[in-house]
C-alpha cells in the first residue's frame, strides 16, 4: 500500500486529509512537529509527499530545494496562495504537482494517483479480471472479443477500475469526466454508463458493473 | 499674461503718480513755470514711468509664461512645484516657496494614504489566504461525510467565489505586477473554470458545448480563469427561468489575435444597461430584480483585463442571448525570441 506524508500545520486539514487518504487506500501519515521536517523528509521512506508551501519556521519550497538533493520521491505541494509565480518556482524546485487550496477532494485524488502512476511509469495497460484494457487503444478486450470504448466510457471504466469493489459516487464519476474537458450533465452519465455496461455484456460480463441507490456504482 | 491686465493690476500706483504729478503740476503752475518747462518734465516723467512699468511686466511675464506653459504639458499637474523656472523678482521667488511646501506636505499626506492602502490590500490578501484554509478544511470533511455533503457543496463554493472575488479585487487595483503572462491553453483555462463550477451547472442542469477551444493564448493563467469563472457565475446567476441553461465557448484565431466567445442563453441585458455593466457597483436593472447583484464582478473582470492587455466586451439580446468576447493579442515577439 503507497504510504503518503502529510506536511500541513493547519490540524484540521491535516487531520481530514489523512481520513481522506485512508478512505482511498492509502497509508497517510501526518507531521505532527515542525521543529525538525527536514530530517523526517529524509526518513521517512514515504511513497509520496504532500507538503504545505507555508510552514510554521520553515519555507515549504526551500525544504523542497534541500530534499531534492537527495531523493526523488514525489512531492505534491499545496497552497493557499493563487500566484503564478507560486507555482512556476516550485515546479522548478522539483515539485511534482501544485495544488491550491481548497482544493477539490476527488481532484486531489486524481492528482496523486496520476503522480504516482507517472512516477512508477506503470504502463497504458491494465488488466480487469480476464478482460485487457487498453487505454492507447481505448478497447476492452476478452477471449478475442473486442469492443471500442469512448473516451468518457474509457474514463468512467478506468476510474470505476482504480476502485473496483469499492462505491465510486456519479459526482466522482463528474468530476473527472469535466477534469477531462467532458461537461456533460446528469442525463448524459446515465447514457454513457448503461452504454458501457452493454459493452461488458456484450463482452460476457452483464452484472460488472452494480448500482447502488443513492450511492454511485461499484464495478465488481 | 498680457500688458493691459498688468497695467490694470497696477490701478493704485497709477492713481497715486497721477495724483502727485497733478500736485507737481500745480507747483509748477503757481511759480509761473514756462509752458516749455511743464512738457519738458511731463515729458520726460511720463515714458520713464511707463518704461519702468514694462521693464517689470517683461520680468513677470517670462516667468508667469513658462510656469503656464510648464503646466499646460504636466499630465499630473501637482507636480508643478518641481518645473518651476527661477524668479528674479519678489513674488515670483515667494509664489515658488509656497508651492513648494504645499506639494511638499501634499506629498507627505498622500504617502500616509498610500501606505494605508498598501497594508490594507496586504491584509486583505493575507486574509484571503487564511480564509481559503477553513474553507479547504470543510471540503475534506463534506468529502469525508457524504450525508452532509449535497446541503453544504454548493454554500462553500459561494463563500470560495466570495473569497476569489475579493482577492482579485485587490489585484486589479494595485500598480504591482503580480502576474506572471506566458502561453496559456484555452481549453485548460475554460476546463479548470468549469470544474470549479461543477456542482452548480450541474443543479442548473446546464449544457456545455465547447468547441474549438485548441488555442494557446498570452496570459496569466490564474487569472483567466477568475475571468472565466465570472462569466459561468453570471451565467448561472442570470439564467432564463423557463428554460434550460446553455453555455456555448469557442474560439477563433486571426492573424493576430485570438478571440474567446463566452455566450449563454440567459435572460439577456438591456440595450441601455449594455454600456455600462462593466462599471463599478454598476448593478442595472437585472440587478434590481437580482438581489445577489453587487456590480463589482464584470468590474474587477474589465480592470483584471486591462492590466493583463486583453480586450473584453459583450453583446445582448434581451431575453435571448449575452456573450462575451475575450480578445488576446498574439506576440511575435515571443516566436521570435524561442
Amino acid at each position: 500500500m503507497n504510504k503518503i506524508l502529510i506536511i500541513e500545520d493547519d490540524k484540521t486539514l491535516s487531520e481530514e486529509l489523512s481520513i481522506l487518504l485512508n478512505n482511498a487506500g492509502y497509508t497517510a501519515e501526518k507531521v505532527t512537529d515542525f521543529g525538525n521536517v527536514s530530517s523526517l523528509l529524509k526518513s521517512s521512506g514515504a511513497d509520496l509527499i504532500l507538503m504545505d508551501i507555508n510552514l510554521p519556521g520553515e519555507n515549504g519550497e526551500a525544504l523542497l530545494q534541500e530534499f531534492r538533493k537527495t531523493k526523488d520521491t514525489p512531492v505534491i505541494m499545496l497552497t493557499s496562495r493563487t500566484a503564478e509565480l507560486d507555482e512556476l518556482i516550485s515546479m522548478s524546485y522539483g515539485a511534482d504537482d501544485y495544488i491550491t487550496k481548497p482544493y477539490n477532494p476527488t481532484i486531489l485524488l486524481l492528482r496523486i494517483s496520476a503522480v504516482l502512476k507517472r512516477t512508477r511509469k506503470t504502463g497504458q495497460e491494465m488488466i480487469y479480471k480476464d478482460v485487457h484494457v487498453s487505454t492507447l487503444k481505448g478497447t476492452l478486450s476478452r477471449n478475442g472479443a473486442e469492443q471500442m470504448l469512448t473516451k468518457n466510457e474509457m474514463l468512467i471504466f478506468r476510474l470505476l477500475l482504480d476502485h473496483s469493489g469499492e462505491i465510486v459516487s456519479r459526482d466522482d464519476l463528474m468530476t473527472v469526466l469535466w477534469d477531462n474537458n467532458e461537461f456533460i450533465n446528469d442525463n448524459a452519465l446515465s447514457v454513457n454508463i448503461s452504454r458501457l455496461r452493454n459493452k461488458l455484456a456484450d463482452l460476457g460480463l452483464p452484472e460488472a458493473i452494480e448500482t447502488r441507490k443513492k450511492q454511485g456504482y461499484v464495478l465488481k | 499674461m498680457n500688458f493691459f491686465a498688468y497695467i490694470k493690476d497696477k490701478k493704485y500706483t497709477l492713481l497715486i503718480r497721477g495724483v502727485f504729478y497733478f500736485i507737481v503740476l500745480i507747483f509748477l503752475t503757481a511759480l509761473k513755470t514756462p509752458t516749455v518747462s511743464v512738457i519738458t518734465v511731463t515729458g520726460v516723467l511720463v515714458p520713464a514711468c511707463l518704461l519702468a512699468d514694462m521693464v517689470e511686466f517683461n520680468r513677470r511675464r517670462a516667468f508667469y509664461n513658462a510656469v503656464f506653459s510648464n503646466l499646460e504639458n504636466l499630465d499630473r499637474k501637482y507636480l508643478i512645484s518641481e518645473m518651476l523656472p527661477d524668479a528674479d523678482f519678489l513674488e515670483g521667488r515667494l509664489l515658488s516657496e509656497i508651492l513648494m511646501d504645499s506639494s511638499k506636505s501634499m506629498a507627505e499626506n498622500v504617502a500616509v494614504y498610500r501606505l494605508q492602502t498598501k497594508e490594507f490590500r496586504e491584509y486583505i490578501e493575507m486574509w484571503v489566504h487564511e480564509a481559503k484554509l477553513p474553507v479547504a478544511a470543510l471540503e475534506l470533511i463534506c468529502k469525508n461525510n457524504p450525508d452532509v455533503r449535497a446541503k453544504m457543496t454548493g454554500q462553500l463554493k459561494k463563500i470560495d467565489d466570495y473569497i476569489e472575488n475579493v482577492l482579485y479585487y485587490a489585484r486589479s487595483e494595485n500598480a504591482e505586477k503580480d502576474y506572471v503572462i506566458k502561453e496559456y491553453s484555452l481549453q485548460k483555462a475554460f476546463g479548470n473554470a468549469a470544474v470549479k463550477s461543477r456542482e452548480l451547472l450541474q443543479l442548473a442542469n446546464a449544457e456545455i458545448d465547447a468547441s474549438d477551444l485548441d488555442h494557446t493564448v498570452l496570459t496569466d493563467g490564474k487569472w483567466l480563469e477568475f475571468i472565466i469563472g465570472q462569466f459561468i457565475a453570471n451565467s448561472l446567476k442570470y439564467a432564463h427561468p423557463s428554460r434550460p441553461l446553455i453555455i456555448k465557448v469557442r474560439a477563433e484565431e486571426t492573424e493576430d489575435r485570438v478571440t474567446f466567445y463566452f455566450r449563454d442563453n440567459g435572460i439577456g441585458i438591456p440595450e441601455t444597461d449594455l454600456p455600462r455593466i462593466f462599471e463599478k457597483s454598476f448593478t442595472g436593472l437585472n440587478g434590481r430584480k437580482n438581489p445577489g447583484s453587487t456590480g463589482m464582478g464584470l468590474y474587477i473582470v474589465k480592470s483584471l483585463c486591462t492590466r493583463l492587455g486583453h480586450s473584453v466586451t459583450v453583446s445582448s439580446q434581451e431575453d435571448v442571448c449575452t456573450e462575451f468576447a475575450l480578445s488576446f493579442a498574439k506576440s511575435t515577439l515571443l516566436k521570435i525570441s524561442r
